[in-house]
Order: structure tokens, then sequence, then C-alpha cells
């Protein structure tokens, strides 16, 4: 699980796309806090240091909003432009050290597989349920040596403990397959004209040979 | 070549080509993949010189998806036709892309592998992108 990492708030007085725009220019990230039934609060974070934080999914993190408590949330939710790739607005749940959460952990693949096959990865993220100190950033697969036609399910996954599957166990993630002319985007009659040329071609070399054994003799 | 199966009007207006895009913005299959970085009607032929530069340097060692799928059609008027008459006849098929949208995934190649096929595609494209990667832990 990842570190709890303490961030500097402040509560924020204006709104609207004006306002969230400039905190933006001077360097924050609006943000929401909400959840366990309470008012929500709207804060600016310093737009480094959440960045920072927030690159493993589920975060945890620590608010230091001003004149208050240090409050302990989660990250529900990042708003990212796609081209600039910069926050710009995060979700964050209220969240007790003893509470168990359901979170979308990713999936990532380890190892290389044997010969010319491919593992494919058919779930990207899978819910679990595991108290909100224990979260796991990431779930690893091994696939390390795997040949064609090993199928890894969710029930298989290693997720630690106090962390329990929510996705359907029998739920393919990953599949190792050989990948076949479609999965390259080839249509059948391209595949059966390239095959019929290259047939076309290593005749012709071969008549060429032939042909000049016969000149030779 | 991609082309739709059928359509319900032969002839459309322009797609229009303001703003970011707004879904398709991340990767969704794979493990590479490219993000356009400017605004383009991407011609169906574009979309196939791509692939194939990809395919052609990967050979069968991967899997690759497209993205996106050249569903409007751009008409036009034959050379030396004075104006008038009507609308041209419909001669291109493209996809209108705008920045931040994914256009091709990419996996089961390493990643020097991966990026130079990704490279040898961006080369065919009539805009600037660039090639993106899922980090470790990002959904």
């Amino acid at each position: 699980m990842a570190d709890i990492i303490t961030i500097p708030a402040t509560v924020r007085t204006t709104f609207g796309k004006g306002a969230a725009r400039r905190l933006r220019r001077d360097g924050h990230i609006p943000a929401v806090i909400y959840g366990h039934g309470q008012e929500p609060i709207h804060v600016a974070l310093p737009e480094h240091e959440t960045t920072l934080a927030t690159r493993t999914a589920n975060a945890l993190l620590s608010l230091d909003v001003e004149g208050t408590e240090p409050k302990l949330v989660l990250v529900k939710d990042i708003q990212k432009d796609p081209v600039k790739m910069s926050i710009e607005h995060l979700d964050l749940m209220n969240v007790t050290r003893s509470e168990k959460v359901e979170v979308e952990v990713p999936i990532s693949l380890t190892g290389v597989t044997v010969g010319n096959t491919v593992a494919e990865l058919s779930l990207q993220t899978i819910t679990v349920s595991a108290p909100v100190v224990e979260l796991p950033d990431r779930i690893e697969v091994s696939v390390d040596g795997a040949a064609e036609g090993t199928r890894f399910h969710a029930k298989d996954l290693d997720l630690g403990e106090d962390v329990e599957l929510v996705t359907d166990p029998e739920a393919l993630v990953v599949a190792v397959i050989i990948p076949s002319a479609k999965d390259m985007g080839d249509r059948a009659d391209e595949v059966a004209e390239e095959q019929a040329e290259a047939a076309a071609a290593a005749d012709a070399a071969a008549a060429g040979t032939e042909a000049g054994a016969t000149a030779a003799e | 070549m991609l082309i739709p199966r059928r359509v319900k009007y032969r002839k459309q207006h322009h797609p229009g080509r303001s703003g970011q895009a707004k879904g398709g913005t991340t990767l969704a299959f794979g493990e590479y993949g490219v993000q356009a970085l400017g605004r383009a009607y991407i011609t169906n032929r574009q979309i196939e010189a791509a692939r194939i530069s990809m395919t052609r340097y990967i050979k069968r060692g991967g899997k690759v998806w497209i993205n996106i799928f050249p569903d409007r059609p751009l008409s036009q008027k034959p050379i030396g036709t004075r104006m008038g008459s009507g609308k041209g006849s419909p001669e291109f098929w493209v996809a209108n892309v705008k920045p931040g949208r994914v256009l091709f995934e990419l996996s089961g190649v390493d990643e020097a592998t991966a990026r130079e096929a990704l490279g040898r595609a961006i080369y065919k494209l009539p805009m600037k992108a660039r090639i993106i990667k899922r980090e470790e832990g990002e959904a």
C-alpha cells in the first residue's frame, strides 16, 4: 500500500469556471471533499505536491485544511486535461482508518511469455474491498514463461491480506494467445492476397532458378 | 480499407473541428498508444497506411487496436467545373480527430519495438501526435 501523504489545503470561497481558472493560474488545483454524510468542503490544493501524490491509483491523502484537524481522504476521481495531462479537479472522499472501501485497482503484467505469444489483458482493473490503509495501488500478474492457452481469472490473483475480491471470481483477467492476422488489423481478404503474392513470388523464383540451370547445361 | 457499410445520407456537412476530444483520451486496451496533439480529418487511406507501417514493423508479434473510424464523407467537385450545380460527389471518408484522441493502441511487444512502430505510424498522419504509455499503477 502507498504511504499517506500530507498536503496543505485552503478553503475556497469563490466558485465557477472563472474562479477555478484563476486558481489554476496561481498553481492550485480546485477540489471537493465529501462523504460520511457531512457537508461538502470546497478546497484548493497545491498543484505540484498534489500531482506527485496522485500518481498512483487510490492515493490516500491527509489534508491539512486551515483551522481544522487533518482529514484523511481517498482520491475518488481525477479530471485531467487530455493534452496537457495536468489535473483540473479532484474528488476526495472522507474516510476513516478502520473503514473498508470498494475501489478499482489496476492490473499490471510482469514477465515475458514464451515464444511468439502475447499476454492479452481482458480486464484493465478489478474491484476489491479493503481497509483504507491496506489498499493496493496495483495488482501484479506474473506471466513469465506462460504458454499459449494459459488463462488467469480474477480468483487466481494474489490480492494480499485483508483484500477481498468484489469482481466476479470467474472473470477472465489475462489470456496468453498467439496473435492472429485479425489481431493485427488485417482483413481476411488482404491476408489471402498477401499469401497468394508470396506464393507467386516463390514460384517465380523457383522457375527462374530452373531456367538458369537449364541454360547453364 | 475502412469504410462504412451503409449510410443514411450520402453527403454531409463538414464535421466541426473546434475543441478537444471528449472521450477516447486514455489507453483502453493496449500498453502503448498514439495520441493526437492537433486536429485533422484523417482519411481511411491514412489510417490504413499507418496500420500497415506499424504491423509490417512488428510482424506477427503483438496486437493492434484502431480506435478511430472514418465515418464522415467529404465531397469534392471535379477539376475544371464551374461553381454551382449542386454539391460535389463523395470522394473521401474521414475520421474527425481532435487533440487528445487516442488513435492506435499496441500491446505484446517490448517498449523499443512499440515506440519505433508507433513512430512510423505517426509519420503517416496529417497532424502532430505523441506516443503514450500506460504507467505503472495507472488505471
